[in-house]
């Protein structure tokens, strides 16, 4: 205890001490929640109950134009999706494009996260250029990328066809559209994967991968044997992350294709808005919506499962 | 020996940095070009895949013709009042959350995990409905509303991560004085962890100005719409003024990667500190 403290308590505390009663102590006791309930209400009010309000809805008949009328159905809503045929393309669209963003998106991001972390000229100008995707809004990357993907005046097709090869409908045929899309989603994911691992790169312990050199290892088994170890746990975090975004993404795969041509490129998320503007069926559009929220949730928990083995794994 | 290794190391270090490069940032460069090219060239006679610095009066002229200034002033008041709301609410929750014990302190941190895996398009039409009762619709107000929802819980985590790295003996004799714990929130630890309520601040502000659903469900007013709404009205439009089209998404997006790029470090250590915690 430093002199300062013991100088000052004396003088504070019988001031006030008299009038610490019971009442206040209580009072004292409610206090955080004077700072607890404002955030908190403002959660339950703009964002659980109309998640409250939005599941409910799958388990009734509801139309677009009567939002307010709804008719309670139990489970019917689900029923129809799991006789549906196109629930299942739509699942499983979803389910492609949101692994192919982790494994591509974490990829790209962890090569450039590597070819950055060791020093050559113009590193922070390459890197603030890599982080452009990131940095865009998301209209103003679908106009853009609308434009590079262009059937008849496009650069990628100016290319293509230089090459002596014929047009490529890049957003507007059923093989060509997700892979397309997928190549936005990357580049807008891979610049935040890179800086993750940039971070957790330079916090591998320089002795240690020093140590395993004087050992004899060469560079890959550096890699494999220290680096890897070490940033693996980051690298699952930012898998989980980029998963979870790419399941509930919208902005970008309505902007660039609206989900078609023919729905191949209709992700839950995207079917969700469809099947209620297009159809008017507020019920069912709410069961697509709900499943896709149970997909995220589903990969946030086996996320939260692995990383509490590990805690009690690196206790032990 | 080791020498004749590293040549072609280093040679694809640099292919391997300039791919990276012309990957990362040929989008940008191509919405300069776009924007200094004449429409004429763009749909008939092939880009010039360089920008063409004579064309920037032409261009400018163009510009002109969209009611950008409108957009961005939309788009300047969504983002200032999502940027205030969530700070506000964000340091009450922040604070609690690394400050006190409490009854469903647990359940707080859930739920605020929760809406970041949320789509936007899951609670669109129940909000719809809930602004049409209370005369929110068409109305920056309630835009301003439904994004603090989303901005809220990230700038909450950002400010509990900064306000836990602050010692406690620092407002402890405060406390001691009876001195107003708001008061211990605005005038000791908010000027502390000035830094990372900046971070939160533009983490919020942007999240304001990109929206894009929200405010393309909730306004039908045009003198209402934002940037991102007027941009995205062009998708799928024959007969797009283009150049002009891409100047105003470069404009648009230029105060977003400039801010993005000054604090790209914080932004990280925010979403993921939030992720991990769930």
């Amino acid at each position: 205890m430093t002199e300062q403290t013991l100088l000052e308590r004396p003088l504070a505390v019988p001031a006030y001490s008299a009038r610490t009663s019971t009442a206040r102590r209580r009072l004292n006791g409610l206090l955080p929640y004077a700072f607890v309930i404002p955030p908190a209400l403002y959660l339950l009010v703009f964002m659980f109950w109309p998640l409250g309000k939005q599941i409910y809805l799958s388990l009734t008949r509801t139309r677009l134009a009567n939002p307010n009328r709804s008719t309670f159905i139990g489970l019917r809503n689900y029923e129809r999706l799991l006789d549906n045929p196109d629930f299942y393309t739509t699942l499983k669209i979803t389910l492609i494009y949101s692994v192919m963003a982790v494994i591509v998106g974490v990829a790209v991001g962890l090569v450039a996260a590597l070819a950055l972390n060791r020093p050559f000229p113009g590193r922070t100008l390459v890197r603030g250029i890599l982080l452009f995707g990131w940095a865009v809004p998301n209209v103003a990357a679908a106009l853009v990328w609308l434009w590079i993907f262009n059937e008849r005046s496009g650069i990628l097709n100016t290319i293509v066809t230089g090459l002596g090869l014929e047009r490529v409908s890049w957003l507007t045929s059923t093989e060509m559209a997700l892979p397309s899309i997928l190549l936005v989603t990357v580049w807008q994911v891979s610049p935040f994967v890179m800086l993750v691992m940039l971070a957790a790169l330079q916090s591998v312990p320089e002795e240690v991968k020093e140590a395993a050199v004087v050992d004899g290892a060469d560079k890959l088994n550096v890699f494999k044997s220290v680096t890897l170890p070490h940033i693996l746990p980051t690298l699952q975090l930012v898998s989980l992350l980029v998963m979870v975004w790419s399941i509930r993404r919208f902005d970008i795969i309505y902007l660039l294709t609206g989900g078609g041509p023919v729905g191949s490129t209709s992700t839950l998320i995207v079917k969700l808005r469809q099947v209620a503007f297009e159809n008017h069926d507020l019920g069912l559009s709410s069961a697509y919506g709900v499943v896709g929220l149970m997909l995220a949730l589903s990969v946030a928990a086996i996320h939260a499962l692995f990383n509490h083995r590990r805690q009690k794994m690196s206790s032990r | 020996m080791n020498n004749v290794h590293q040549i072609p190391t280093r040679l694809l270090h640099i292919l391997l940095v300039l791919a990276l490069t012309v990957f990362g940032g040929f989008p940008i460069y191509w919405m300069a070009t776009t924007a200094l090219s004449l429409n004429s060239e763009l749909y008939n006679s092939g880009q010039v895949p360089w920008p063409q610095l004579a064309n920037l009066p032409s261009m400018i002229a163009e510009l002109a013709q969209l009611p950008l200034m409108r957009w961005l002033m939309n788009t300047s008041i969504v983002a200032v009042g999502t940027t205030v709301l969530s700070l506000v609410l964000g340091a009450l929750a922040g604070y609690s959350l690394s400050r006190f014990k409490f009854h469903g302190k647990g359940i707080l941190g859930f739920l605020m995990f929760m809406t970041q895996v949320v789509p936007e398009a899951l609670i669109l039409v129940p909000l719809y409905a809930m602004f049409i009762t209370l005369g929110l619709l068409n109305s920056l107000f309630g835009l301003v509303l439904a994004n603090v929802g989303f901005s809220l819980p990230v700038a909450a985590f950002i400010i509990k991560g900064a306000i836990d790295a602050v010692p406690y003996e620092i407002e402890e004799s405060a406390v001691i004085d009876n001195c107003p714990r708001i008061s211990v929130l605005t005038m000791i630890i908010l000027p502390i962890i000035a830094p990372s309520m900046a971070a939160a601040a533009v983490i919020s502000f942007f999240a304001g100005w990109n929206e894009y659903l929200f405010a393309a469900t909730f306004l039908m007013d045009r003198d209402l719409w934002p940037a991102s709404v007027g941009l995205a009205s062009f998708v799928g439009q024959y007969e797009t003024p283009l150049s002009a089209v891409m100047a105003a998404a470069l404009i648009f997006s230029l105060p977003a990667v400039v801010f993005f790029l000054l604090i790209q470090r914080k932004i990280v250590a925010g979403i993921t500190a939030g992720a991990v915690k769930g």
